[in-house]
């Protein structure tokens, strides 16, 4: 199974989620992971989903059947060596007292993860990575009793030079603010 | 609570509906009126309900410039929109309530998107305060109908109707053509425009480009293509006539001499007599098409999508062959069958920019070969059915002998099943746009309502609906809109008190265990004249002709009852998973 990262711009538009989700159900593929926002550009949603095929030639006409959606202005398919991705997680740690201590310097500097939230019986720690990464810092810091555990969507850009605007048809496009 | 009809009424007992009216404004009812008739409507199949009964206040005082026909159940109005879509060319329009108005739409607008029919509905919904709390005759038609519709938008304010409906024109019929549902509130129905009403259509949406003219490069590999190919088979599809593209492909094959097949929808794209034309594809199209597909070396299939009832089994379908797709719908390219060469535009555009790259050819000793197989379905199935030594009529002989009274010149309208696909065999169709079927989604209870919207599209043909025993009684009720709308539509029920084709799948893969496909028929004759249509019943051999004649002869709506041969089966047949060589004659 080889991982295929979609990124699907749309219009801004209510139901949207619907209407692109309803093509995978439709060709029972799972969506191992969902994000959307606007984009740099007005009124412009960027889905990137993350799906797991054993045929790429199943993946391109799933990719032609979303560009179909009259609201969807683009859609690409990239290997994961086409893009720059990355997710972010949270783990809530126990740390009660008497316990071990948590090696702060390890978490920082080998696994680039931070404590953003400091409380008397827990942390709360943020990595971002991939998925192997965040899993490698899940394996670390198992040990020390993880209350909670929780991961975004993979968000994802392009390695191509080219840009957003250089696919999309000419107009004058505003800055999202 | 809610609001009540008098248009003086207020919404959430607040808001001025109609009372403060600046008086150049308009609420939404006749804005949605004003953009139908702006954008060419001139007939509208419907059915009124709470959710929709402002428009159809509206619709009162435009009876002058829209013809609203009043169907008997929404399914029907549904099917009468594609029957009229589908001989004009333009898009049909329906117009039903909330709710159960709605998904009784639901098999139409299915039927629509899977055959490339334009096709417009407008519905009512539930006050915009009322969405999501399971009102009275709420449902999530939005959600429903996303995977059936080419595109679906709900409307809660009167402003946005105009460029709406202009969007949803614009969409239904552009590109490769399909349903598209608007969804209105019931107060932006009732509300008034805060802006003076301008519709203006639609000819361009960011997001929607459909490609008209091909690629040259496309272009240019195909051509290559085809002037190497030495036993070159052109398939025509439903494209063809969506396009208008028959002018074209006849100059296309008439140069390059390919023999030329069609598929169910495609049929009637070119004369059945045309010396190029070696039959129809499929489950049960023709001996040698069939058999041929398996060997010729290009395939040219020109605005059709390699439909499972053609291809059979995909792992022994046309493997020797190269393929040259001419489709509109990128997605097609390569969805079943890898595309060689793929062409993507208009079928009228790519063949007429496609004919100057080919070459003159001849290619009798090729389309010889599809006579020898013709010879041999013809001796095995077509000359037994047309000439039979059975006592009871067979349904083939209904059809020749109606192909020859109407000189092929009948527009039929096929229902679902043995009598569909025997209407296909024996009509010899020689005009285009003269086929109209369920093809995609197999709808039994098609025929009746698309016939008479057929009618209305082309009101100087005469229409044949030809429909078994068990279509007809799945939307029978659609006699009372043929008789009150007096449109002369002329019906003929293939009657064998079995579900046909179901029998013949029984008989053949199921051992005859005759699983619930025997027919207790009503009098189908006393029922139409219970709705005023006239009607008989012809029972033998010596009265057809008799009977036909009197049909064609009425120039009102009129049922002939023909009582058909009880247990017969429709060959050849390629059995379902089968590869298409091995299609069978018995």
């Amino acid at each position: 199974m080889t991982s295929y990262t979609i990124c699907v711009f749309t219009e801004n538009s209510i139901g949207i989620l619907n209407k692109i989700t309803t093509i995978f159900t439709r060709r029972r593929i799972n969506i191992e992971s969902l994000t959307v926002s606007e984009t740099e550009r007005k009124g412009i949603s960027r889905f990137t989903i993350v799906i797991r095929s054993e045929s790429r030639e199943a993946v391109e006409k799933l990719v032609r059947q979303i560009r179909k959606i009259i609201e969807v202005l683009a859609v690409f398919g990239y290997l994961n060596e086409d893009i720059a991705y990355n997710e972010i997680a949270l783990f809530k740690v126990s740390t009660p007292i008497g316990a071990k201590p948590l090696d702060i310097e390890t978490i920082n500097k080998v696994y680039k993860a931070w404590v953003v939230y400091w409380h008397l019986t827990y942390v709360i720690i943020q990595k971002t990575g991939t998925e192997e990464e965040i899993f490698e810092f899940f394996d670390y810091i198992k040990p020390h009793e993880i209350l909670e555990f929780v991961r975004s969507g993979r968000v994802a850009v392009s390695k191509s030079p080219q840009t957003l605007v250089d696919y999309l048809p000419e107009a004058e496009w505003e800055y999202y603010q | 609570m809610g609001f009540n009809e008098n248009q003086t009424a207020t919404i959430h007992g607040s808001e001025p509906v109609v009372s403060v009216a600046k008086p150049e404004l308009i609420n939404g009812s006749h804005a949605v009126i004003q953009s139908l008739i702006a954008e060419g409507v001139k007939t509208i199949f419907g059915y009124p309900g709470g959710a929709i009964m402002p428009v159809y206040d509206a619709i009162y005082d435009y009876q002058d410039q829209i013809n609203h026909i009043l169907v008997r159940h929404e399914q029907g109005a549904a099917h009468a929109a594609e029957g009229f879509a589908r001989i004009s060319g333009e898009v049909g329009v329906c117009l039903v309530t909330s709710g159960p108005g709605a998904t009784n739409l639901v098999t139409g607008i299915a039927d629509a998107i899977i055959d490339s029919t334009p096709m417009v509905c407008i519905i009512g919904q539930v006050a915009s305060h009322l969405l999501g709390t399971d009102a009275f005759q709420e449902t999530d038609v939005m959600g429903i109908t996303i995977p059936i519709t080419k595109w679906n938008y709900q409307i809660t304010t009167p402003d946005e109707i105009p460029e709406i409906i202009a969007k949803a024109f614009y969409i239904a019929k552009s590109g490769r053509p399909g349903p598209v549902l608007i969804d209105i509130t019931k107060d932006a129905q009732q509300k008034l425009m805060t802006k003076p009403f301008v519709h203006k259509k639609t000819e361009t949406l960011l997001s929607y480009h459909p490609r008209i003219a091909p690629k040259d490069e496309q272009l240019a590999a195909a051509a290559k293509l085809i002037n190497q190919a030495k036993r070159p088979f052109l398939f025509v599809g439903h494209g063809v006539q969506i396009a208008g593209a028959e002018q074209e492909l006849l100059q296309f094959i008439e140069k390059t001499d390919v023999p030329a097949a069609s598929t169910l929808l495609g049929l009637s794209s070119m004369p059945v007599d045309h010396p190029n034309y070696v039959g129809w594809l499929g489950m049960h199209g023709n001996y040698g098409t069939n058999v041929l597909t398996n060997q010729c070396d290009l395939i040219i299939a020109v605005g059709m999508r390699f439909d499972d009832r053609v291809t059979g089994d995909l792992n022994r379908y046309a493997k020797q062959a190269k393929v040259v797709h001419i489709e509109i719908d990128p997605a097609e390219i390569d969805k079943i069958v890898k595309a060689d060469a793929p062409v993507v535009g208009d079928a009228k555009k790519a063949l007429e920019m496609l004919l100057p790259l080919v070459n003159e050819n001849n290619h009798e000793a090729w389309r010889a070969e599809f006579r020898k197989y013709d010879a041999i379905e013809d001796q095995k199935i077509t000359q037994p059915e047309l000439a039979p030594t059975t006592e009871k009529i067979k349904m083939a002989e209904v059809i020749r002998t109606l192909s020859d009274k109407t000189k092929g010149e009948a527009v039929i309208v096929a229902d679902v099943g043995q009598h569909q696909m025997m209407a296909a065999r024996y009509y010899q169709f020689k005009k285009p746009s003269s086929y109209i079927t369920s093809g995609g989604l197999g709808t039994m209870g098609y025929a009746l309502p698309a016939s008479f919207g057929a009618k209305v599209g082309a009101p100087d043909r005469e229409v044949v609906a030809i429909i078994g025993d068990g279509c007809f009684q799945m939307t029978i009720q659609e006699l009372g809109t043929i008789a009150q709308s007096g449109l002369p539509v002329k019906i003929i029920i293939l009657n064998n008190n079995f579900l046909g084709m179901v029998r013949q799948w029984q008989q053949l893969f199921h051992q005859k265990r005759y699983s619930f496909v025997e027919l207790q028929n009503p009098d189908f004759i006393t029922i139409a004249k219970g709705f005023g249509i006239d009607g008989h019943t012809c029972a033998k051999r010596e009265d057809l002709h008799a009977s036909l004649d009197k049909m064609l002869a009425s120039d009102k709506p009129y049922l002939l009852e023909v009582l058909v041969e009880k247990e017969e089966n429709v060959f050849p047949m390629v059995p379902t998973g089968a590869c298409v060589a091995d299609i069978r004659l018995e």
